[in-house]
């Protein structure tokens, strides 16, 4: 401001001094007109005076003016400021408005998006917590037809054509990746009422990859079928092969531990598999030869004296990717002290092939059993074959679509299975047509399996099922089964004094079951 | 008999202690879940049938899976890798 001021005045001075340096001029060029242009210079120097006072209130009047702006421009300095900081910060919100959209574009996308299975799993997961039940199991009603054609040698047989239902119920509980425990209860409606069981409860220990600590009440793992083919909905059949039914060879449950895993050692699928248990060991319904076989023994010393011990090696030799199917080799032993110093030994060999939609499968038992003084070896064997093939590849020509997937649906199937044994005790069957000797059995063998064809209880049995299965899901089915019982040798029937009688042949018999399961 | 169970008995658990890491439930990478899934739907239709029909992964709930599978290994004595990649399978086959 100062620089201005100073430049304004000097270009007056200036001035005065160009005018004053023109009027000497003047005056040396013409004396004749001296006086008239020295009034002429007076004159021009009154104004230039008059015109310099005019100035120097202007320039008084401009600097007054530039002192106001500059005063005015102290004062709105700050605004200026503080209008450039908002401006800034709005700029600042500006972008972090930009950055907010554009996240929520994002997450309304994801929220848009189907949600993976694998996070939706995990969620539901979180929901219902990491102690939770899972019930599965399986219901069936049955009706069964089976008219006698004749007693065994006056020994009472009920002929059957009733209704019946069973519940098996499965409950699963797992309380951490590592402990799991399972139990099974069994509830039928039968020829002799309502009747309850537990048909099995243990504890599934995961020690380590390979070992798995079994403690409870559990399925002998006695060869395949009390353990992988018991339950209603994954039998093939209605009622058990005759090694496992009423005159079982082998116990078909046991209370104790096990231990068991398995593991590839080949290529993918070529597996293999252990399983050993001890339990409170082997049960008979009387001391008597050819008596039948009970459930695990509630105390083992009373009447066994000792434990049972038991084993199982199974082999899968083929690799998936040679698609032969799924072929299984095993081998089974089962041995304990059932009273005093007497020992129950048995063994099994048992097989299964699986491919596309046929599958075979079949057991070979034989056991052994040291009677008190005075009484033979209690010898037994069992056996069963089975086949069957899914009719889901089967296209009949020339039929509508509808008869077609009718036919998609049918599973027919066959079984031959049989036992041999010197003797039946009397009172099994006798007991038979009543409550049986441990009760009402339900689950494992159906109540026709009790009550049923005379062959059950002789001496050397042998029957032939026949069987139509109907998918309507995988685990929904209705079955029909028609039973063949074959007359074959005699043997003797002993009473629980150990008399024994001779028998004769047993004779032809035929029954029809139908089933309807839910496995859920 | 006694000698042959205990000779059985002293090979499992030596086999038995050779196992590492109990099944957990860790999480997977997404590489390691696709190969789990493949591998789980190539095992699922042959070891399920071949004792019963194998159900489909939309009848249960994961959580009611991860139970169900346990139960399965213990039963079916399926080595953890196998069970562990049929479990993958039911699951995501949802």
């Amino acid at each position: 401001m100062r620089t201005r001021r100073f430049l304004i005045t000097l270009s007056m001075v200036l001035s005065l001094a160009v005018f004053a340096g023109a009027g000497r001029a003047l005056a040396q060029d013409s004396g004749a007109g001296d006086a008239a242009s020295l009034k002429e210079i007076q004159r021009e120097m009154r104004q230039m005076r008059a015109e310099r006072k005019t100035d120097r209130a202007l320039i008084q009047h401009l600097e007054s003016q530039v002192n106001e702006l500059e005063t005015h421009n102290a004062k709105t300095q700050p605004t200026a400021d503080q209008l450039r900081n908002t401006d800034q910060k709005l700029q600042a919100t500006t972008l972090e408005l930009q950055q907010t959209t554009a996240q929520v574009k994002t997450l309304q996308a994801k929220v848009n998006a189907p949600i993976p299975p694998a996070d939706f799993s995990e969620a539901f997961n979180r929901y219902v917590g990491s102690h939770s039940f899972t019930i599965t199991g399986a219901a069936a009603g049955q009706f069964v037809y089976d008219q006698q054609s004749s007693s065994i040698d006056g020994l009472h047989h009920a002929s059957q054509n009733t209704f019946m239902f069973d519940w098996e119920p499965m409950i699963l509980y797992r309380p951490t990746d590592w402990i799991l425990f399972q139990g099974v209860f069994s509830a039928g409606f039968g020829s002799s009422g309502t009747g309850t069981d537990l048909s099995t409860a243990d504890f599934q220990i995961f020690l380590n990859k390979y070992m798995t600590l079994v403690a409870g009440l559990y399925d002998q793992p006695f060869g395949d079928w009390y353990e992988a083919q018991s339950p209603m909905w994954v039998n093939r059949f209605i009622t058990a092969p005759l090694p496992f039914g009423v005159e079982a060879v082998v116990p078909g449950g046991e209370i104790g531990l096990q231990l068991r895993g398995g593991m590839q050692w080949g290529k993918l699928g070529q597996d293999f598999d252990y399983t050993v248990w001890g339990g409170n060991g082997p049960t008979f319904s009387e001391p008597v030869m050819g008596a039948a076989v009970g459930g695990p023994s509630s105390v083992a010393s009373s009447q066994t004296n000792g434990k049972s011990i038991g084993a199982r090696l199974r082999v899968y030799p083929l690799p998936i990717e040679a698609e032969m199917g799924r072929l299984e080799l095993g081998a089974s032993t089962y041995n304990g002290k059932w009273m005093n110093g007497n020992w129950f030994n048995s063994w099994g060999v048992d097989f299964n092939y699986f491919k596309d939609s046929f599958q075979a499968r079949g057991e070979w038992l034989e056991a052994y059993r040291q009677m008190p003084s005075g009484m033979g070896t209690d010898h037994r064997q069992g056996w069963y074959l089975q086949f069957g093939y899914f009719l889901n590849q089967v296209n009949a020509p020339m039929v509508p679509t509808e008869v077609n997937d009718f036919i998609h649906r049918l599973e027919p199937l066959v079984r031959y299975s049989g036992v041999n044994q010197r003797g039946v005790a009397s009172d099994d069957i006798a007991g038979a047509t009543g409550t049986g000797f441990g009760g009402t059995q339900v689950g494992l063998v159906p109540d026709f399996g009790i009550t049923g064809s005379p062959a059950l209880y002789a001496p050397h049995s042998r029957e032939v099922a026949l069987g139509l299965d109907y998918w309507i899901a995988p685990s929904i089915v209705w079955q029909n089964e028609f039973d063949i019982e074959l007359p074959h040798a005699g043997g003797l029937f002993v009473s629980s004094t150990g008399v024994e009688t001779p028998v004769g042949s047993v004779p032809n018999d035929r029954a029809f079951l139908s089933q309807f399961t839910i496995g859920f | 008999m006694r000698k042959i169970f205990f000779a059985i008995v002293l090979m499992v658990v030596t086999v038995g202690s050779l196992g590492g890491i109990v099944w957990a439930d860790e999480p997977i990478s997404p590489a390691e879940h696709r190969k789990l899934f493949r591998e789980g739907a190539e095992l699922w239709p042959i070891y399920c049938n071949q004792c019963h029909n194998a159900r489909p992964g939309s009848e249960k709930a994961p959580y009611e899976w991860d139970q169900i599978m346990m139960h399965m290994r213990t039963l079916g004595n399926l080595p953890p890798e196998d069970a562990q990649a049929i479990l993958e399978y039911l699951k995501a086959g949802r």
